[in-house]
């Protein structure tokens, strides 16, 4: 019973604190929303998630999260007109620290709003044996000719991915294009990392499963956020695309480091080993060199 | 063993070290002609080089010291990225200790943004250095150390509100958190160590901007009750 009263008394002061926030900043015209978009809405959907999100020691958010986080996390949600119940994010827990983590869906989102004039966001991927042409004009990417007959159409053979914003006239607006080597690069940065150490996909994981969807939503990512950061939006809209991915980044390294410094004892054999050759693998022609003993001293300096 | 620092910052990192008998330069960030002149051309008397990994700031030197008839001791990733063969090159791997005259030397793994980065436990007689610079952490706890030449590049407090009144951008605050050895951070490596017969440690690789050496030295001198020496 204490518990219910006190959650209801967290959802006021905090939808409250939001709300006056937001207020705030559309009186000093520092924030503005797409029309259809409702703060309330979205404020709504979101707490009937939260209360069902738990951190990972299964604790609710809303109780292990300081406060001022999760007052921030809705903020950012509202910033940039984001909406959880339509998939354009979600909330993460970070010990203490709660984050809004803008969706794929959610980027594309934010594209469209900071750039009124986009009509449409698509992707292709690009398999071996197509005919596929680009150029490069003044710097931007054109795309001249992409032909693909069905056979080509193997998730295992991949080359490359591409995005094309269009806008309200039908032109293209920006290309993104990406070879398959640079999307595993920039899927071995995120902390799932479905790249193993040989630089192939694991097999088994989503990646690995719909490789050609995970291509397309990684290039638009990419094209959707070179939009956005070039966008001469607010500073304060900036800042709240920002700060949900650097709290992130500061936890993680946070966590690696925890988990994995300082542990393992490591130490200098005491007995005399084989002084001759440190590296016989990579000089095999070579006879071993040996490594050793070039009596000093000169003159001091 | 006697320690000299010839270069120790993000311009240039190079660190000449003796146990008496045999002299070792610790990577050659450098110009050839600067560690000649710092060797007052004696060049030839450095009995190797061990590098920690390609950034320029560690490998300049290394192609003319190779030139030169100087041995260099890498990681065969330093070494490909770096794109040198020869009879000059050693190749080590992490955990396969060598001896380099009277060295006994223990390579092993550090945390950098680069492909095969190496840091060296170094020993000799009853000494023991360890050499760990451009690192994010430590996965090891070391026993015995005499010497320590450690990275301290930044204070996770400096770079922080530096990101928040925008004068250091998001993204090299977060590289460095992720390459380089914060204070705070060292701080943690040093007191999960035994530090008891520790006579000096080297705070090396200072950043210019976000660093305080004097605030460093103060810190790290009251948690460990050693000598510490800001090098460069």
């Amino acid at each position: 019973m204490s518990e219910q009263k006190n959650l209801s008394v967290i959802k006021e002061e905090t939808i409250n604190a939001v709300t006056a926030k937001i207020q705030s900043y559309q009186k000093s015209n520092a924030m503005r929303l797409p029309g259809n978009y409702s703060p309330e809405n979205a404020l709504k959907s979101a707490w009937l998630m939260l209360q069902n999100i738990q951190d990972r020691n299964n604790h609710p958010v809303l109780q292990s999260c300081t406060k001022e986080s999760i007052i921030n996390a809705l903020l950012d949600m509202v910033v940039q007109g984001l909406n959880p119940s339509k998939k354009q994010g979600y909330f993460i827990a970070y010990s203490n620290q709660l984050a809004f983590q803008r969706s794929y869906f959610g980027t594309q989102a934010v594209a469209k709003m900071v750039d009124d004039t986009i009509q449409e966001i698509l992707a292709e991927v690009v398999y071996e044996s197509d005919d596929f042409k680009y150029r490069i004009n003044r710097g931007k990417k054109e795309i001249t000719q992409h032909e693909q007959s069905l056979e080509n159409i193997n998730g295992k053979k991949i080359k490359a991915a591409y995005c094309m914003i269009i806008d309200n006239d039908g032109q293209v607006k920006t290309t993104e294009i990406m070879t398959f080597e640079e999307i595993k690069q920039a899927w071995a940065q995120s902390k799932m990392n479905p790249i193993d150490d040989k630089g192939n996909v694991k097999s088994g994981n989503t990646h690995d499963k719909f490789t050609a969807e995970m291509c397309k939503k990684t290039v638009i990512n990419r094209a959707c956020k070179s939009i956005i950061n070039s966008s001469s939006d607010s500073h304060l809209f900036l800042q709240s695309v920002n700060r949900s991915s650097e709290i992130k980044v500061e936890e993680d390294v946070r966590d690696e480091i925890a988990i994995n410094a300082n542990g393992e004892s490591l130490d200098i054999e005491s007995e005399v080993i084989n002084e001759t050759d440190p590296a016989p693998e990579t000089t095999p022609t070579q006879k071993p060199q040996q490594a050793t003993l070039i009596n000093e001293e000169g003159p001091g300096f | 063993m006697d320690i000299e620092a010839f270069a120790s910052s993000s311009a240039g990192n190079c660190y000449h070290i003796t146990d008496g008998k045999t002299r070792l330069l610790l990577d050659a960030g450098i110009s050839y002609k600067e560690i000649q002149r710092r060797l007052n051309f004696k060049v030839s008397a450095m009995a190797g080089v061990l590098v920690t990994h390609e950034h320029m700031d560690h490998a300049k030197a290394v192609k003319d010291l190779m030139k030169n008839g100087i041995d260099c001791y890498m990681s065969a990733g330093t070494a490909d990225v770096l794109g040198i063969t020869g009879h000059r090159l050693k190749v080590v791997r992490a955990k396969r200790q060598f001896q380099l005259g009277t060295w006994t030397i223990l390579p092993f793994d550090v945390q950098h943004d680069t492909l095969e980065p190496l840091g060296f436990l170094l020993a000799s007689g009853s000494e023991k250095l360890l050499y760990a610079t451009d690192t994010y952490y430590l996965k090891y706890q070391f026993s015995g150390l005499t010497h320590l030449l450690i990275e301290c590049n930044h204070s996770y407090e400096i770079i922080r509100a530096k990101a928040d009144s925008g004068t250091l951008p998001l993204e090299q605050k977060n590289r460095l958190m992720r390459s380089h050895f914060s204070l705070e951070n060292l701080k943690k490596f040093l007191l999960s160590n035994d530090l008891s017969r520790v006579q000096e440690i080297w705070l090396i690789h200072l950043s210019d901007r976000n660093s305080d050496a004097a605030q460093f030295k103060r810190e790290i001198q009251e948690l460990t009750g050693k000598l510490v020496i800001i090098a460069g």
